[in-house]
This record gives C-alpha cells, sequence and structure tokens, in this order.
C-alpha cells in the first residue's frame, strides 16, 4: 500500500477514461464510505479495497489502478454491490476494469489470461471446453507456466475420473453465425453505452 | 371581589386512608373560617365536581380549595371558569405518596398545605388584564433579504398589516445576487431559479408596505405599542407596531483574515458572495477550479462554529462551473460533508456531475504564471496531495450575523463600582450596538447576543423565546443556517409575532407563561430608586427615568416576578402572587416548639422544574424528611429575601431554595432566575451570622425535573446539617 | 362557511408546537394522537444535545400551556381515517381506540398491583416489561392507565376492575369514530427508527449486545429499564468499551437514502452518557462525515475535547459476536490509518436514522411523498401541511422551528378559507 510521504499530485484525465467506461460513471457517486472494503469476501488478499481503488482513480493513478490485483481477485460475489450505500455496481465496474487493464495491456494477472482463454473458447465455440480453456490459458502464460501445470496433473486425472474433465472438445453451438451477431451487437451497444 | 371560600378535601387514592380527614376540616372551618369544606371519596369524578359546581351556582363560592391530587393532573376538571380562583393542596404527590400514613409528621404535614392554601388564596385577586390604548397589530420586519421577504409575505398572507424596512435601496439581501440558488423541494437535486423577484412581487402584491434605504433610527413602547422612527431619505416616518421580526442577515467571514488560503495575495483566490456575482453577470470562464470549505468556520482561530450553509451552497456553485462547461475540472476540499437531511441527494448529484470531494485540509495555496496550486492532506488516501492550474480558488468563508458588528455596551463603570463594594451581581447578557432596531430599552439598544453575535434563544424546545418580548430574530441573524431553514424560520417568527400580538391585545404574557393576565404593579410612593428592578429584569421591561424611577412596560413582561423579589422595599406586586401572598403562606406553617424536636425546612421551589420533580419523587413513592415544607414560586428570581426573614423570625431551621441549573447551559426560562436568588442570598449571609443565625442555615440547590431520584437524599442531608447546628435560636420566640 | 379550527396529527413535540402555537394565536385546535399519552418520540429522549437538559421540562411546560389553555383539544389512541373537502372546511373521521379505562381514572395505580398479565414494554423498545394494564410512562399526559388488548386477559380476570375504586375499567369499550370540520391540517406524525434488523451484517437481533440509538436512549433515562445505568444486555454488566456505528440505514440507497441528521449528535451526546457512567471505557464513533451543522459543532468541539473518544472514518462493515464471551467484532476500513481494523467492543449502538411514518402508512388525501416516504408538503391539497420530522429529518429545536411554521401556514389556510 502506497505509504510514502511524497504528495500525490491530482490529475482527471485517467478518471476521465475511467468514468466513461460502461458503469464507470457510477463510481463517481462514491462517497469514501469504505462499506465494499469491509463487504469484500477476498478483502484480505486485495492490494487495494475498492474505496481505494476508486480513490486511486480520482487522484489519476493510473498504473497504481491498473496494476492492482484488486478487480482480479473480484469473485463477483456481488455483497459488496447489494450493500454500496450509493449503489455502485461494483462488480460491474471490476468487470470493466479489467477489461480495459487487458486492453491497455495491463494483462499480468494470470487472470487476466485465464479470461482470454475462456473468452476465445466461448467466441470459437459457443460453449466452454474445459480443456480448451486450460490449453489456451496456459500458451498464454508462456512455456514456464506449461511445466507448472504438470503440478495440478493429480487434479485433471480425478476430474477425468469423475466426469468432470470431457477429453475431446464438444460440437460447435448451431448457429455458431448468429452467435457472432449476437456478441457483435452486444460490444456495439456497450461502446455506445459508455459514451 | 367579596371572596366565599370553599374546601374541599378528596379522600381518594388513599388519602383518607392515610390521613385524619375530620382534623383537616377542622383546620379549615374552625382555624380558617372557610365558608364550606367538604370531604369525597371521588372528588375528579363526575359526582364530586358536580357538587363544586352546584356549591358555585348555588352557594356563591368564588374561591376553592381542592386537597387532593397534584395541580399537574386534572387541571381541566377542576377549571370553572375565569371567575373563580381555585388553589390545589397537593395532599396526593406530595404527601401521602412520600411520607408513611397514620403519622403524626404526615398529618401535620397535610395540614399545614391546608392552611397554606387557604392562606395564599386570601392573598390574591383575579388578576384583571392590561389593556394598551391604541394597540396595534402591525408586524414588522426588519430587513428586505430572503428571510425577511418571506417573513413579510407570511405575516401578510396571515391577514396582517405588515411593514418591511430595508437599508438597501432594492430588496434581496445576500441571495438577491445570487445566480441561482439551491432546491428548496423534492427531489432536491436541482437548482433553482432565483426566488427573490418572484418574493418581491408577492410582498408587494400582498400589501406589504416596504421602505427601502431605510433605517431605524429608534424603537420605543414594547409589544402591540412599538413606536418606531424609520429614517429614509434624510426624513423620518413614524410606525407603530405590534411585534418585530428581526431578519437582518448575515455578512460573509471577512476574507482578509484568511491570508493563510491566499486571500488577498492572489487575486483568482475569491470569496463565495464574489463567485456568485461573477457567475451572474455571466463572468465565469474558468476550467479549473477549487471550493475551499470551512474557510474560516470550524476554526477557533477565526468562526468556531459551522456556518450550515457553506457546503450546500459550495455544492450548488460547483454545479455552476459544470452546469457551464461539463468538461471543467472541479474540486471540492472539505473536513466533513454537512448535506444534511435530503440534501445527500444534492451531494450525490454533484458527484455524478462529475465534482470531486477531496476529504482534508488545505495546507498551502500558491500561484504561478497566473495560476493556482494546491497543496492538501488527503485523508481517505492517507496522504499529502497536490493539484494544480486552478483558474480560480473559492473560498466558503462562513457568515457572521450583522448583529454582531458593533461595539459592545460598557458595562466596566458598573461592575466596577459593584467589585469595589464586594458585592456579588449577576452580569447582563451582552448587547452589541448593531445599530438594527435601537431600542428604547434601559438594558440596551438591541436584542442581547446568545453566542458569537447570534441573538438566538438558548431553549431547544422554544427556538423562539425571545428575550426581548414581541422581538423575534429569524434566518441567519439568529443561527447559521441553510436557505431550507432560513425560509421555515421566517415564518415561524412571523408566527410569534402574530401570537404576541394577539395575546398582548387580550392583556395576556406570552411564552412561557403564556395566558397569564397578571403584571407587576408599582407602588411608586415608597420607591426609593434604587433600580435593582430595571436591571435584574430579564426582559428589559423597565425603563427608567432620570431620577431613576422605574418605568414599567407591561406589554413587555413575561410575569416571572424578577422585579418583585428584587425590591427592598416591597412595592411591586401581582394580583395573585405578592411578597406578602408568600410571606403569610411562610407565617401560616405551624413550628412546633423545640422541645418537640420537630425541625421545620422550607422549601421555595421553582415551578418550572423543581415542583414536577417533587411531584416526580411522589410517583414513585420515594419517601422524605416530613419536616419540610414546600412553596412554589414563579422564578427563583421573584425571591425576596423578606420571605428568608419571615421564615428565621417563625422559628424554621432552614430555608432551602431549589431552582434550575444556572452556568453556560442555564434551564432557567427566566435567564437567571435561580442565580440572581443565590446572589441574593450571599448577600445576606452576613446579616444572619450577624443575628446569631448560621448562614448555612439558607442555602440553595439546583434540580432538574429528572433529579427527582436525588430528592429525598438531598432533602435528608439537608436535614442531617441543621440537626448538627441544633435548633433556629429563634424559634420560641415568635 | 369556513372553519378557523385546526387540526393537528400527530402530538410528538413536532405536532404539540403546532397545536400550542396556533392555540395561543387563539384559533380552536384539535390534536390526533395514536399513542395513549402525548409527547412522542422526545418522552423516550433521555437528555436533548447539545444542553444535556431533559426533554421532560420542555414537555412539562407544553403540558402546562395545554393544561391553561381551553382552545385545545386532544384525543389520545386516535388515528385519522378520511379527510374529505377542501382548504377551509375538512371533514374528518377519527376513530378512538379503546383504551378500557375511562376518564375517571386518577391514576392510582391499583390496578396495576392486581393485573397477572404481562406485556413487552413498547416504550423502553421492549427492553423490559409491564403489567396488561400500565401507565405508558411516569411523565405520561394526560396521566391514565391504558390497558394492552393483546396482553389482557380479558373480561374472564377482570381484576383490575374489581380493584379500581373508581369504576374506571371499561374492558368491553369498544372503538368510537367523530366527526370533525376543520379550516387546515397539519400533518406531524413524525418518524419511526429504522429498523435495524434489515441491517443484517450489523447483527442486530441475533445478538443481544447490539442495540439501537433509540435503546441505547431509553438504557441512560433514569425511568427505563436498567434505571439509567448503561450496561451489556446479554449479562447486565458494565462496560468496558463501546462502538458507535453512524449511517445505519441513513445515507444509504438500499435503505433510507437520506441522512437523518440528528444521528451524529445522538452518538457524540450518547458518547457522554457512557462516559459519565465510566470514566475508562473505550468509546469509538465509525462516520463517514461527522454532521455537527451550526452551533453544534460547539457540541462536537465539547466532546471531543471532554469525553476522550475515538473517531475512526470509515463506515463499519460488520459486526461479528464471539459467541463465547458474547463480545462483539467491528470490522471497518480505518482510511486515516489505511487499514482494516478489527476491534472487540462491549456494546456496540447502531446510530439508525429517521424513516418518516409515511413510508409505512399514508395520508388519507392526495398527497406528494419524496423517495424516503417523506411527505411534501401543501403539494397537491392545499390546506394540508407537513411539520416536523414527516418532513424533513430535523433534530429538535429545527422541528418546533418547522412546526411553528407550519401553524402559520395552517393559519392562513383558515384565513383564505374565510375569504
Amino acid at each position: 500500500m502506497e505509504q510514502n510521504n511524497k504528495p500525490v499530485k491530482y490529475d482527471l484525465t485517467f478518471a476521465r477514461e475511467i468514468y466513461s467506461l460502461e458503469n464507470g460513471s457510477y463510481i463517481k457517486q462514491c462517497m469514501q464510505c469504505g462499506m465494499c472494503a469491509i463487504s469484500c469476501a477476498t478483502r484480505e488478499i486485495m492490494d487495494y479495497s475498492p474505496r481505494q481503488l476508486f480513490n486511486l482513480i480520482k487522484l489519476g493513478k493510473k498504473d497504481e489502478v491498473l496494476q492492482a490485483n484488486t478487480m482480479w481477485h473480484c469473485t463477483s460475489c456481488c455483497t459488496c454491490k447489494a450493500r454500496c450505500p450509493r449503489g455502485v455496481p461494483l462488480v460491474d465496474v471490476m468487470h470493466d476494469l479489467k477489461k480495459y487493464a487487458i486492453e491497455n495491456g495491463y494483462a499480468d494477472y494470470p487472470q487476466a489470461a485465464f479470461y482470454k482463454a475462456f473468452w476465445s473458447e466461448v467466441a470459437g465455440r459457443g460453449k466452454v471446453f474445459e480443456g480448451g480453456v486450460t490449453g489456451r490459458y496456459y500458451l498464454i502464460r508462456g512455456l514456464d507456466e506449461v511445466k507448472k501445470a504438470m503440478d495440478m496433473k493429480d487434479v485433471g486425472i480425478n476430474m477425468l475420473k469423475h466426469g468432470r474433465l470431457p477429453l475431446l472438445p464438444p460440437k460447435k453451438v448451431k448457429g455458431m453465425g448468429n452467435l457472432k451477431k449476437i456478441i457483435r451487437k452486444a460490444q456495439e451497444l456497450q461502446r455506445k453505452e459508455a459514451r | 371581589m367579596e371572596k366565599k371560600i370553599a374546601v374541599y378535601i378528596c379522600t381518594g387514592c388513599g388519602i383518607g386512608d392515610a390521613l385524619d380527614v375530620d382534623a383537616l376540616s377542622n383546620v379549615a372551618l374552625k382555624e380558617y373560617k372557610a365558608d364550606i369544606c367538604k370531604t369525597d371519596a371521588f372528588l375528579c369524578g363526575k359526582d364530586g365536581v358536580a357538587v363544586i359546581k352546584n356549591d358555585i351556582e348555588n352557594e356563591g363560592v368564588n374561591t376553592v380549595v381542592v386537597a387532593g391530587c397534584s395541580s399537574r393532573v386534572n387541571a381541566d376538571v377542576f377549571n370553572f371558569g375565569p371567575n373563580v380562583i381555585v388553589e390545589r393542596a397537593n395532599l396526593r404527590e406530595q404527601v401521602i405518596w412520600c411520607h408513611p400514613a397514620d403519622d403524626e409528621d404526615t398529618q401535620m404535614l397535610a395540614e399545614d398545605y391546608i392552611r397554606m392554601a387557604l392562606v395564599k388564596q386570601k392573598n390574591m385577586n383575579l388578576p384583571e388584564p392590561y389593556q394598551v390604548e391604541n394597540l396595534s397589530k402591525t408586524i414588522m420586519v426588519v430587513g428586505g433579504g430572503f428571510t425577511g421577504l418571506t417573513a413579510a409575505l407570511e405575516s401578510a398572507k396571515a391577514g396582517y398589516r405588515t411593514v418591511l424596512v430595508e437599508k438597501e435601496d432594492k430588496l434581496g439581501g445576500y441571495v438577491g445576487k445570487m445566480y441561482k440558488q439551491v432546491p428548496l423541494k423534492p427531489p432536491f437535486t436541482d437548482l433553482e431559479e432565483n426566488c427573490i423577484p418572484g418574493l418581491v412581487k408577492a410582498v408587494e402584491e400582498a400589501g406589504v408596505k416596504v421602505y427601502t434605504s431605510a433605517t431605524i433610527a429608534k424603537t420605543a413602547g414594547g409589544p402591540g405599542m412599538f413606536d418606531v422612527t424609520i429614517n429614509q431619505n434624510g426624513g423620518t416616518v413614524e410606525e407603530r407596531v405590534g411585534a418585530i421580526v428581526l431578519a437582518t442577515g448575515a455578512r460573509p467571514y471577512d476574507a482578509s483574515k484568511l491570508a493563510h488560503l491566499g486571500f488577498g495575495q492572489y487575486e483568482n483566490v475569491i470569496t463565495q458572495s464574489a463567485f456568485e456575482e461573477m457567475v451572474a453577470a455571466g463572468n465565469m470562464e474558468a476550467g479549473k477550479v477549487a471550493f475551499i470549505q470551512c474557510a474560516g468556520s470550524r476554526d477557533q482561530e477565526h468562526l468556531p462554529y459551522c456556518s450550515a450553509a457553506c457546503c450546500v451552497e459550495s455544492i450548488k456553485q460547483a454545479l455552476y462551473v459544470k452546469e457551464k462547461n461539463p468538461e471543467a475540472n472541479v474540486y471540492v476540499y472539505y473536513k466533513d460533508i454537512r448535506s444534511n437531511g435530503q440534501y445527500e441527494h444534492f451531494y450525490k448529484k454533484a458527484q455524478q456531475a462529475g465534482v470531486i470531494f477531496i476529504k482534508g485540509d488545505v495546507t498551502a495555496i500558491t500561484e504561478s504564471d497566473g495560476q493556482l496550486a494546491i497543496e492538501a492532506d488527503d485523508k481517505t488516501m492517507g496522504t499529502t496531495s497536490e493539484a494544480d492550474e486552478f483558474d480560480l480558488v473559492v473560498l466558503a468563508n462562513g457568515m457572521v450575523p450583522t448583529a454582531a458588528f458593533g461595539e459592545m455596551i460598557e458595562e466596566e463603570a458598573e461592575e466596577e463600582a459593584a467589585a469595589a463594594a464586594d458585592e456579588p451581581k449577576v452580569v447582563g447578557p451582552t448587547i452589541i450596538k448593531s445599530n438594527m432596531l435601537n431600542l428604547e430599552y434601559r438594558q440596551g439598544p438591541e436584542l442581547p447576543e446568545l453566542k458569537y453575535g447570534f441573538p438566538d434563544s438558548h431553549y431547544i424546545c422554544f427556538p423562539y423565546e425571545t428575550r426581548r418580548t414581541g422581538i423575534y430574530a429569524a434566518g441567519v441573524v439568529r443561527a447559521p443556517m441553510d436557505m431550507l431553514s432560513a425560509m421555515e424560520d421566517a415564518a415561524g417568527a412571523a408566527l410569534k409575532a402574530v401570537q404576541c400580538v394577539e395575546a398582548t391585545a387580550k392583556g395576556e404574557a406570552v411564552h412561557p407563561r403564556s395566558g397569564d393576565m397578571s403584571f407587576p404593579e408599582f407602588n411608586m410612593n415608597r420607591c426609593t430608586q434604587c433600580k435593582r428592578c430595571t436591571e435584574e429584569c430579564p426582559f428589559g421591561a423597565i425603563n427608567e427615568d432620570e431620577k431613576a424611577n422605574p418605568l414599567p412596560n407591561p406589554t413587555r413582561c413575561r410575569r416571572c416576578g424578577t422585579c418583585m423579589g428584587a425590591c427592598p422595599e416591597r412595592i411591586i406586586s401581582f394580583k395573585n402572587y405578592s411578597v406578602p401572598m408568600i410571606g403569610n403562606m411562610v407565617k401560616a406553617i405551624e413550628v412546633p416548639e423545640e422541645l418537640d424536636e420537630k425541625p421545620r425546612i422550607l422549601v421555595f421551589a421553582c415551578e418550572n422544574d423543581a415542583m414536577p420533580a417533587l411531584d416526580m419523587a411522589g410517583i414513585n413513592r420515594l419517601q422524605y424528611n416530613p419536616w419540610v415544607r414546600i412553596i412554589p414560586v414563579r422564578c427563583l428570581g421573584s425571591l425576596n429575601l423578606v420571605w428568608i426573614n419571615d421564615a428565621m423570625a417563625k422559628g424554621f431551621d432552614g430555608v432551602l431554595l431549589m431552582g434550575c441549573k444556572h452556568g453556560d447551559d442555564y434551564q432557567c426560562h427566566f435567564m437567571k432566575g435561580s442565580e440572581l436568588a443565590e446572589i441574593r442570598l450571599s448577600k445576606i449571609s452576613e446579616t444572619l451570622n450577624r443575628l446569631g443565625l448560621e448562614s448555612e442555615r439558607v442555602r440553595a440547590t439546583t434540580v432538574n425535573i429528572m433529579d427527582y431520584d436525588k430528592i429525598p437524599a438531598m432533602l435528608d442531608e439537608f436535614a442531617e446539617e441543621l440537626e448538627e447546628l441544633g435548633p433556629n435560636p429563634m424559634k420560641d420566640f415568635q | 362557511m369556513a372553519n378557523k379550527s385546526i387540526l393537528v396529527v400527530g402530538g410528538g413535540i413536532s405536532g404539540l408546537t403546532a397545536a400550542l402555537e396556533a392555540a395561543e394565536v387563539g384559533h380552536e385546535v384539535y390534536i390526533v394522537e395514536k399513542n395513549p399519552y402525548l409527547g412522542g418520540k422526545v418522552t423516550q429522549i433521555n437528555q436533548y444535545f447539545p444542553k444535556l437538559c431533559p426533554p421532560n421540562c420542555g414537555l412539562e411546560i407544553n403540558f402546562q400551556r395545554i393544561r391553561k389553555n381551553p382552545r385545545i383539544n386532544f384525543f389520545t389512541m386516535a388515528e385519522v381515517e378520511s379527510i374529505s373537502g377542501q382548504e377551509g372546511n375538512f371533514d374528518v373521521t377519527v376513530k378512538l381506540n379503546p383504551r378500557f379505562v375511562n376518564e375517571n381514572c386518577t391514576g392510582c395505580g391499583k390496578c396495576t398491583e392486581a393485573c397477572p398479565a404481562e406485556r413487552a414494554n413498547a416504550f423502553n423498545y421492549g427492553l423490559d416489561k409491564t403489567k396488561a394494564v400500565y401507565l405508558p410512562h411516569e411523565f405520561a399526559f394526560p396521566m391514565k392507565y391504558v390497558i394492552d388488548a393483546r396482553a389482557c386477559k380479558g373480561a374472564e380476570c377482570g381484576k383490575c376492575a374489581q380493584v379500581c375504586e373508581y369504576n374506571a375499567i371499561d374492558l368491553n369499550m369498544e372503538p368510537k369514530t367523530i366527526n370533525l370540520n376543520v379550516g387546515a391540517i397539519v400533518w406531524a406524525t413524525g418518524w419511526d427508527p429504522y429498523d435495524a434488523n434489515k441491517l443484517s451484517y450489523y447483527g442486530f437481533g441475533r445478538y443481544d449486545n447490539v442495540i439501537t440509538n433509540v435503546m441505547m436512549e431509553r438504557m441512560a433515562a433514569l425511568n427505563g429499564p436498567t434505571k439509567g445505568k448503561i450496561v451489556r444486555p446479554t449479562d447486565g454488566k458494565e462496560i468496558k468499551s463501546v462502538a458507535f456505528i453512524q449511517c445505519a440505514g441513513s445515507r444509504d440507497e438500499n435503505h433510507l437514502k437520506a441522512c437523518s441528521s440528528v444521528c451524529c449528535l445522538a452518538s457524540l451526546k450518547h458518547a457522554t452518557y457512557v462516559r459519565e457512567q465510566y470514566p475508562d471505557a473505550e468509546i469509538c464513533i465509525y462516520y463517514i462525515d461527522i454532521r455537527a451543522r451550526g452551533k453544534y459543532e460547539d457540541f462536537f468541539t465539547k466532546v471531543q475535547e471532554e469525553a476522550n473518544i475515538t473517531l475512526i472514518k470509515g463506515k463499519a462493515g460488520e459486526v461479528k459476536e464471539d459467541p463465547s464471551t458474547k463480545k462483539l467484532v467491528v470490522i471497518a476500513e480505518d482510511q486515516v490509518a489505511q487499514e482494516v481494523v478489527e476491534k472487540k467492543f462491549d456494546l456496540v449502538v447502531l446510530a439508525t436514522g429517521m424513516a418518516p411514518t409515511t413510508a409505512a402508512a399514508k395520508v388519507p388525501a392526495e398527497m406528494a411523498y419524496d423517495e424516503d416516504g417523506f411527505l411534501v408538503s401543501g403539494a397537491n391539497t392545499p390546506g394540508i401541511y407537513a411539520a416536523g420530522c414527516v418532513k424533513n429529518p430535523l433534530d429538535v429545536a429545527s422541528a418546533v422551528r418547522d412546526a411553528t411554521a407550519t401553524a402559520l401556514k395552517a393559519i392562513q389556510s383558515t384565513v383564505r378559507g374565510q375569504q
């Protein structure tokens, strides 16, 4: 956590970018009460609480915000969103921040790789194939990570035994073309709304 | 009025079981020769009341003693109209509920209360209301800003002729110069158009007589008959008015004292009001603006109080910037955002518009190339911060009531004289010569300040409890407040003004003794011009002529009796409350001889707080010392020292005064009643000592209504201490 | 024919004030109060901020004013059922619920001694019990007993009626309806404490040592369930530490959207109660903003100087109970220290806010309400005015000011009605 004595300098440029994300404008409503910091299930492993993250956005601390693990540890449990006294939809904001971080090259967290892998699976097949997601994930993470994957082999075998991990990929969904259209449309809408 | 006296003793609620009622009847009939004495097992029941009514109608009874429960209950049941005097002897709450049944001492106590009630009645008369000649019901409002205009309109709408006096050539005041105003109605999110033009029009249409460029040279008289001299354009106009609303507003805190925030040093550091005018004039082009809250307020070096309106006003002004340029960068530096109540919605609105709120103290403001930079603490980040390139810094510089500007009244000469004479003296409230009303009052020309120059009420329950009857402060001259509060305050003060003229027309007192028709009468033949009454009247009701003769103004009077208590010659009395009345009650109490070993303690209890507390002790069946005899007084300020003499001469072993708490958080509705009484006591201690009477026999204590649990110990301890002193040496010489 | 009389609905400090101020101008006034006594919420308050003086003092003066003023009529246990007509001429039906004790009651209290049934004492927020026939509280005005029909065993018991020497008990009393014709109506039904059960994360209702601010008032009051001693509800023991959680419901879009205006000052005041009884107790206040406006700032300053409190900037997020000790753990993000703090307390007081009574029960006339249910004055039906906390969340002095102002509005309606 940032605790040095050097004054921070406010810069609204970054904040404006974040506020223009789909749910970004809700961040402006934050009144710095700190309810989210406590209601969060994974608060102990977050380096900034959502409240602090919103404050950093306000200050213009782009690197701190986008390098933070906060959004990546969000499990979308929705407790913070349900309790936020200002009605900030924190889970949605976290999704926006993750997307923004990836788009801006802040994708060092393994979660980011996982998100990418998961999305490629869905976009390419219309459904999720666990083996595919895993494969894509390790490829994105790089060779070193593949070695680590071997540590997980027991888990994999166990899942196979219990029928939780199919060996072969499933068929694509019917009407893949239509699904792509739907996704394109949704992305268009999202961009429009964010403006 | 020829009195025909009837005593009714209720034997219900256990009174009949605990007391010898026949003996009580004997006191009434034989000792005091009452015309009628009856007992009833259920006096407050229909049949019991019918008995009394029958005696009033058919036997000519016009003076009634009800010996039973406390006057706190069944007041309506035992009300027989304005022409019948009713006195209650409290045998229930203050006798049988707090003393053992079938007990000699309890019986003696009850008998004494019957005696006291009978003597009290003999010494009182029905009051005759004071009537004013050429009474005016006109309401005068001083100050033509938002509050004054609202008060004038509200009073006119209630059907009263209204006069408005404004010192500027134009109505509108501070709010009149605003670009827009904060929301005054749900949803409390939208800026409202300035209401002043509409308000001015409504005031004119309602027929309010408006004096602009006018000041008040003199306000003489009192409620119902204030004679006001108004200076206007070099001439003078006289107006007779019934009551006054003081709505002269506030001024922004002097920003030149805020050099630490760059004011005076950098021209782009401006005040809230300057910003308002800049926007109203269409000259606000800034793209980056900071608002600094509590610039002066909440600061022991400047204004210790919070100015209440600045948070919502700054939120509004921040929205001006955003309204003009949604891309503008707007920061608000604050200690706490005080958007109370539904203004929470307004706060959120500004956040949504992109205004950045920073909890932090500004530590430095600097300038380079015409742009300002701010250093501050960012409390929610736990760090220090910087921001620069501000085009404007707006200081929310708080407010100071107009009543705070002027010379303080010098009482030093008198105080020095008092100090030289080694006489303790109650220091009167501070009056600042703010030149707003110029009252012809012996005690100074303006409303006394409560604190920080605000002439506010000291009471939570009674925010319009003014110290100058018929003059009600409203809006930001009374207390720091936002426009929503000022709007309500204007109407509230107008109501009180209207109420005062109506009560005065009937010859009735206003709060807290509302409805009281008695007023002090002066037997001037015996006046020694000592000035005690004129000095001590908490309401400035008594003026003085050059020879120091008191000149009472009964319509200013609140009927507390402080003048009566102050007068060493005992020339001041009310029809139903007088020095002889209480003195005779003291004398009516039977004081047993020394050999009987039954000491007597006299308690003078304030009827507002101490009396209900004593009742509460009874309701809770707390037992206390049976030697105590309690006499209620309107206020301890009405305590005349001769009563102490009477008590000592009669053989009482001790006297205890039970009054309200004094000091900063005083509870006395007549300001300093209990304090005055204590000072008077201190003055006689020497005399007592000289007479061989220990001054410890007479003492004062403070009691609030919730202290009832402490009363038994309070009385018992006093009784023990008196026992140590031994009996009053004058006991058997009466 | 226009009517100069005024109906005031609600006999709390706002209603009493509106009624008294109008009556002292000279108008006939009717007060309709749902409780068996007048005074409303302030009767349950131990002391007012900032003077720390007892509300009963001012109430006593107001009751005195009622006693002396024949123009004031009041009905307790009463509620307005319907309103018709218009400004200057409203017809109102009022339901009078049975008290089961008639005007013969002398307040002697024998009935209570005889009564075998008990009820939870609503006046003390259920912290203790009274008999089924009870005096609402010792300062009750009118000082008449009342029977709680839900707790009373009825005519077959009848012990109270047997001992009453004044024939004051009527167990067969039926509700009555009366009609009033008035020129204007003041709606001053006040507020309810926000239901703390809805704030599940603070454990109210599950953990007995979590109480609300209004319960704190009763606990500190001499005539309250603990005779004024502030103790842990679970074992009645002295406390060593207490936490005040601000904005428990207020400033919260899921609960009360508005700020309740008084809770900051109320908690600061509660800190003085605790400090007086426990010179060494730890007192923490968890807050978002401390809202001590105007001259109340002086009180904030004074409490900080004298009561030795710890202010923690950060809304408390959760309260947990240690089941063995019944101690409570308050978890919050201390923003100044930039860390999550978990502190243990003997007692947690939730500063629950003001929900307008009109959030639950609307005015039987066409009126407008804001998003929290606060009544908007005079918007749709001229002649019906909101006063006090049913309109805005207000402290007592402000509510009295507002009620005084509203009395004038009502008078104006009767003036207009005459034209």
